[in-house]
């Protein structure tokens, strides 16, 4: 049974499980963030593969990521709610391969967690009524010796990068999310159906749909294999390969330098207390 | 052609391919960013500055296709690749997407061969650009 006061009481009632694993995570928050992390990593794992099992039982045994994007695919999981499970991950993962956290850094992802777990458990029990009480901060123990300059360091390196990954995000999305891409799409679509008409009245030649449906349907082993356009793929593969990995090298370069930052924090933190 | 103009033309050229068809899918929106940014090579501020409301709202698909019609050549391939990627990402084209498309390869003076070149280009490139959040670390 679970004892109460805590930030995640209400999801017992749907998922024990869950639940339990948040209740550890918050427990550890102050005292030993990468436990605290490893919960959460859990926890958003062991909602995903649930939720998953429900829609999509072959990808139970996936990688987060893959469960996640096949959410997000379902229409199940919003954009923000994945956000903040991919944060979990993302924090979580670090923590298993023995980057040292803070206590800033889990407590953000606890936050994260209490706002995935309103949709976790609407997600679990449809019609469900889930309104739990404002997420409240664990206090630190009594007679914590966290030295308090450290941990504002610590937070203002967390506030820098939550900025450089929104910044990063907002590049990246197709809609921004002040957008109503409802009636964009509507303008959009009014205006390619009038300039359909006046093509179609001035004889404008269609390309060739057939060829594009046929590309559709080919392996892209037949594609790069086919002698009219085999050699051309193949260096489009190759460009776009490197191109690519230059692109996820910077950003893994800039999340390792986070992450060294973030641990000499943490080393200093427990130099101090 | 400045990067400001560059992820304007593709942004509106992108979002009107993802408009085109059913709701926009989060596998097109994902490819879409991506492509700005890792292929078309533009950067986060210009990409950001482009989808500014104030200043893509008062844009039109003529606009769209008069500045597609100004980029280089290569510039206007990759451009085509992108948009076609969209519809490969998503894995099915509309009526009004192949409309967009061929108005688009006529504004960049494109012929039948390179359309084709673009299309499988696109096939490859759709197929291999993983989701937003796994390519931004982690």
């Amino acid at each position: 049974m679970a004892e109460s006061g805590g930030n995640f009481d209400f999801l017992f009632k749907y998922d024990d499980r869950v639940a339990h694993l948040a209740r550890q995570a918050e427990t550890y928050v102050h005292s030993d963030p990468d436990s605290a992390l490893f919960k959460l990593r859990l926890m958003v794992e062991t909602m995903a593969r649930t939720l998953v099992d429900m829609q999509a039982p072959h990808l139970v045994d996936s990688d987060l990521s893959i469960m996640l994007r096949s959410l997000q695919r379902s229409g199940l999981l919003g954009a923000r709610d994945a956000d903040h499970m991919h944060a979990i991950r993302r924090d979580g993962n670090a923590a298993v391969h023995g980057y040292d956290s803070t206590t800033p850094t889990a407590m953000r992802r606890l936050r994260d967690a209490w706002r995935v777990s309103r949709w976790y458990a609407r997600s679990v029990r449809r019609g469900a009524k889930v309104d739990p009480p404002p997420f409240q901060a664990p206090p630190p123990p009594a007679g914590d010796a966290s030295d308090a300059a450290t941990q504002d360091r610590a937070e203002a390196l967390e506030e820098a990068v939550e900025a450089r990954r929104s910044q990063t995000r907002k590049a990246l999305l197709l809609f921004s999310d002040q957008d109503d891409v409802k009636a964009m799409r509507w303008r959009l679509r009014g205006e390619l159906r009038s300039l359909e008409t006046v093509a179609a009245a001035a004889g404008e030649p269609v390309v060739d749909a057939d060829f594009v449906a046929l590309v559709m349907a080919m392996d892209l082993e037949q594609i790069l294999e086919h002698p009219a356009w085999g050699r051309s793929s193949r260096e489009a593969k190759g460009d776009v390969e490197k191109q690519f990995e230059a692109f996820k090298a910077a950003h893994e370069a800039a999340e390792r330098e986070y992450l060294s930052q973030r641990a000499a924090i943490a080393a200093e933190s427990r130099r101090g207390g | 052609m400045s990067e400001l103009s560059l992820a304007t033309t593709w942004f509106l050229a992108a979002r009107t391919m993802a408009c085109g068809g059913d709701e926009p899918s989060i596998a097109e929106e994902a490819a879409a960013g991506l492509f700005a940014r890792a292929i078309l090579g533009l950067d986060e501020e210009s990409c950001i500055a482009a989808k500014e409301q104030a200043h893509m709202q008062p844009l039109t698909l003529i606009d769209c296709m008069s500045m597609a019609g100004q980029l280089p050549r290569g510039t206007a391939d990759q451009v085509m690749t992108g948009v076609m990627m969209i519809a490969y990402a998503a894995a099915s084209m509309h009526p009004l997407q192949v409309r967009w498309a061929s108005m688009l390869a006529s504004a960049m003076c494109m012929t039948e061969s390179r359309f084709q070149r673009c299309c499988v280009n696109a096939r490859v490139v759709a197929s291999m650009l993983p989701h937003e959040q796994e390519a931004i670390g982690g």
